[in-house]
């Protein structure tokens, strides 16, 4: 299904006049209709990459903020035209960068929230708010208003919601916060998707993420540590969080599982002596998780990580019966990376029962093969050997997941698994 | 005992929708399907963390009793589980009240409404409510207007009411039932509930068909020949003498369990995977289904009743000694039958249906015989070559299984059949939840799917009335044949597939 747009063309306030337009149009001009009563979903849009490629001429407008194949498409042009490595991905904060060292003056037509992706109005936010920044430094903040309601037949009740857009360069938002307050019910939950890098404007993520709203990040979006962090830190204050990069990675954890769901094979995992995981480029945030998460699940303790050339990441484990697991995170080079840094492509597992043949557990993304994996002596072990399905959702698509999951805190895998994965990330 | 660890990488990796907040009111809270089935299973729907912590249970029933004592009577028939999590119970018991309340006094529901005020106040429900009838059938009616008559149903985003099987006696009583109901809440807001549709294995019977091409091209009257559905129990009446004496197997089992796994094994492919689309073509199927000789219905039907039997070790009562039971009960306990579904998919298939008490199993299956090869050019082991079946098995032993003619070893072109099994036990290794904690939890989502809907109802209940009116107007034309207790019911049932050429599978 394609995004929606509002019925209504938005009507551009003035910032003050804002909360009163809402109460009179919620109390006359939507009187007979019952306000949506789901939730306020308020999301940080700044959309660098689509942003600077319509200016740049590279990208036909308008500016969604939704990421479209046409975009992806464009940005995977970009990057040898920015003289960047082909293994950078589309949607990465450095392209975003490169693209802004770029002359281009085309106009962009900015219709960043209110394009609606349908699988997000399917749950119908009482009320989405969406900061847009934009690139012109000095714009002053604008403020856009529109009310929607199902087209006819698609619901039971007519059950409307709003669209408030506040736009304007990074100073003029920071202004715009104050007018945020009123405009969260305070009766229904609220979502702060934070749709960007997660390095930029850390005072405005942290006033936006108050600690009863569930906040949505992207730890494949920022340096590895800052994404690390915020992810602990988060978890430890008890703040509702999800990680769509955590999300994005949930067909590895399920094809390992589904590798020892035969209850035969189950013992091995209490016998695992080594866990290779490769990823995508030089983001290793996904891959420390998947590791963190089956080092937790299978309660490993960890002993100490370290760097090694190549951008690998080294690290041992003790399992319970005081056996090192090794664990190894190697970036690997790929020609046309997917949408986000850091995608695992590949992981192998060791398991030496004694007594009994060793098992070589390999999980291989489907973009790629299983070679580097497969070497090393594999032939006199039992070989289970799966490919994992890419995953083909899109960010909204995962976030109205977690939309109609209703889950109002942290989802407790990700929430063991993050500590240790910041854990497993040496310092620099 | 074998015992199966459990897999660490599982544990956690389902993201289950979590329960909006809400109150669950359950009348007929001192019966028995309240502690044996409701509350056990949202306790585990607790302890899988999918009730929010606005969420609150009712109970309702006649009996004078306190809160305390709801939780009191809850927690002792829980027993070992509430000792194995004291924890998490004490917390879930926390979220149990009680009122008495009898439906047929108005007063009863005003003092009802005013509970419910005052718990959506104590435990955030937000005047979110789902209605649970675990009462009599005959209370279903007036149960649903009484609640409307109150107010109660009047919020269609808000209120939702679950009814038990059985819906109705026959296709007029269905009828009427849906008729009051549908005068007191919408169509959207009723949950009828079959708990077969709980089971995994039935709910597999969708994806099995429609997540594999391979099964699709070869559904259809060209490759299949026939197809038996059996739901068999080793049980005998027990103590639901009273209930029974008035259903017998036809209305207790066929007109719903047997039913619905007939509707998914034979409906269409739905254009998406949404409520009504999938009742949509269950319901259509439903109507084109038919008894295969509606005028002269006992020569596709046969009816049983158990008699004594067992071992001199173990002897078992016939069901006309059975206590409860009328000693002349004409009641039968079980029934096989033929039917014809006149679509392109299905002509001139014939669906062979049974369902008995005290059979040597228990077990239900679906079996789909497929077409003979149509020229057998090996000699086969067994005289003629077995015809292909896929076996869909629903409980025990849970999984399926393909039967299909191989070389034999040595020399020579002979076949000979062999089975090719999946085991979700041996599979997943990990057991299924009970059909009601997915039934409950679907209720409070609001989600219908696995839920039937009021046309496929009278559907099903018109497409045995040739045979309700047989046994109520001529019962003497479709006599009820004994069988000994533990065997596979009356030769007469046999002889039914004999004069087709076929014979029941014995599992």
């Amino acid at each position: 299904m394609s995004p929606q747009l509002t019925l209504q063309a938005p009507v551009a306030l003035p910032p003050p006049e804002l909360t009163d337009y809402l109460d009179k149009l919620w109390s006359h001009d939507l009187e007979s209709s019952s306000g949506a009563s789901t939730f306020t979903l308020l999301v940080w849009q700044p959309a660098w990459v689509e942003q600077h490629l319509v200016r740049t001429g590279r990208l036909d407008g308008p500016v969604t903020g939704v990421v479209r194949s046409e975009l992806l498409e464009a940005a995977r042009e970009a990057v040898p035209a920015c003289d960047l490595p082909l293994s950078i991905s589309p949607l990465s904060p450095k392209l975003a960068w490169a693209l802004g060292q770029q002359i281009g003056n085309h106009p962009i037509e900015d219709l960043r929230g209110q394009h609606i992706d349908s699988a997000i109005s399917a749950f119908q936010p009482r009320r989405l708010i969406t900061l847009a920044p934009t690139l012109n430094h000095g714009q002053p903040l604008e403020t856009l208003v529109a009310a929607y309601c199902p087209l006819p037949g698609e619901g039971t009740a007519a059950a409307c919601g709003d669209v408030v857009v506040l736009r304007g360069d990074f100073g003029a938002l920071q202004q715009g916060l104050q007018l945020l307050q009123p405009l969260v019910p305070a009766d229904l939950p609220c979502w702060v998707w934070w749709n960007g890098s997660l390095d930029e404007a850390p005072e405005l993520l942290e006033a936006l993420a108050e600690p009863g709203r569930r906040l949505v990040i992207d730890t494949a979006m920022g340096t590895p540590r800052r994404c690390l962090d915020l992810l602990e830190s988060r978890v430890a204050s008890g703040g509702p969080v999800n990680d769509l990069n955590w999300l994005r990675q949930r067909a590895w954890r399920e094809s390992l599982a589904m590798v020892f769901d035969p209850p035969s094979r189950r013992d091995a995992l209490n016998h695992v002596v080594q866990l290779d995981i490769d990823v995508e480029g030089t983001h290793p945030v996904q891959g420390l998780l998947l590791a963190a998460w089956m080092a937790d699940r299978l309660g490993w303790h960890w002993v100490e990580s370290h760097a090694a050339p190549g951008d690998e990441i080294r690290a041992e484990f003790e399992r319970t019966d005081g056996v090192t697991v090794q664990f190894h995170l190697t970036p690997v080079p790929v020609g046309v990376p997917s949408s986000h840094p850091g995608s695992v492509v590949g992981l192998r597992l060791i398991c030496k029962p004694p007594g009994r043949q060793a098992l070589c557990v390999i999980l291989c993304s489907e973009s790629g093969g299983c070679m580097r994996l497969e070497a090393g002596g594999m032939a006199r072990m039992e070989l289970a050997e799966e490919v994992v399905p890419m995953g083909h959702a899109t960010d909204e698509w995962e976030m109205a997941r977690l939309l109609g999951g209703g889950h109002d805190s942290t989802n407790p895998l990700l929430a063991t698994a993050a500590p240790l994965a910041a854990k497993l990330l040496p310092n620099a | 005992m074998t015992v199966t660890l459990t897999n660490p990488l599982r544990v956690g990796l389902r993201q289950e929708r979590v329960v909006s907040p809400q109150c669950l009111v359950i009348f007929g809270a001192s019966g028995d399907l309240t502690h044996r089935k409701l509350v056990p299973a949202l306790f585990e729907l607790f302890r899988q963390r999918r009730l929010p912590t606005e969420f609150a249970v009712l109970g309702c029933a006649r009996r004078p009793w306190s809160d305390e004592d709801f939780r009191g009577h809850m927690a002792e028939a829980l027993g070992d589980l509430v000792h194995e999590h004291r924890g998490a119970w004490d917390q879930f018991a926390a979220g149990l009240f009680y009122e008495p309340v009898d439906l047929q006094q108005p007063e009863h529901l005003v003092r009802l409404a005013q509970r419910l005020e005052v718990i959506d106040r104590q435990r955030a429900t937000r005047s979110n409510r789902t209605f649970y009838l675990s009462v009599s059938p005959k209370f279903y009616g007036s149960g649903c207007s009484a609640l409307a008559a109150a107010g109660l149903l009047s919020d269609p985003e808000r209120s939702r009411v679950v009814i038990e099987k059985p819906f109705g006696r026959d296709y007029g009583s269905a009828q009427e039932l849906n008729r009051i109901v549908q005068a007191s809440a919408k169509e959207s807001q009723v949950f009828r509930i079959d708990h077969y549709l709980g089971k995994e294995t039935v709910q597999n019977i969708l994806v099995l068909r429609f997540a594999n091409t391979i099964f699709e091209p070869i559904w259809n009257r060209n490759y299949i020949a026939s197809v038996e559905i059996t739901a068999a129990e080793t049980v005998g009446v027990e103590e639901r003498a009273g209930y029974y004496e008035s259903s017998g197997a036809l209305r207790d089992m066929v007109q719903n369990h047997l039913t619905q796994m007939l509707a998914l094994t034979t409906m269409e492919a739905p254009g998406r995977f949404d409520p009504e689309a999938i009742r949509n073509e269950k319901a259509k199927v439903l109507q084109s289904a038919r008894l295969a000789d509606e005028l002269e219905p006992w020569n596709c039907c046969v009816r049983g009743q158990y008699s004594p039997g067992g071992s001199a070790e173990r002897p078992l009562a016939g069901y006309r000694q059975e206590p409860g039971v009328n000693p002349n009960s004409t009641t039968e306990t079980y029934v096989a039958m033929k039917l014809f579904i006149d679509n392109w998919r299905w002509q001139g298939v014939p669906f062979y249906l049974r369902t008995g008490k005290r059979l040597p199993k228990r077990m239900s299956e679906v079996v789909l015989t497929f077409r003979e090869a149509p020229v057998h050019l090996f000699d086969a082991a067994g005289g003629s070559p077995t015809a292909n079946q896929l076996i869909l098995r629903i409980q025990p032993d849970e999984g399926a299984g393909f039967r299909f003619e191989v070389k034999s070893p040595g020399s020579g072109m002979r076949s000979r059949p062999v089975d090719m099994h999946f085991s979700y036990d041996e599979s997943f290794g990990e057991p299924s939840d009970e059909g009601y904690v997915r039934l409950l939890a679907d209720a409070m989502l609001g989600d219908p799917t696995l839920f039937t809907r009021g046309d496929e109802v009278e559907a099903a209940w018109r497409m045995y009335t040739p045979l309700l009116e047989l046994i109520e107007d001529s019962p003497w034309q479709l006599p009820v044949h004994p069988y000994e207790a533990r065997t596979w019911g009356p030769a007469a049932s046999d002889s039914m597939l004999g004069r087709d050429g076929l014979m029941w599978r014995r599992p």
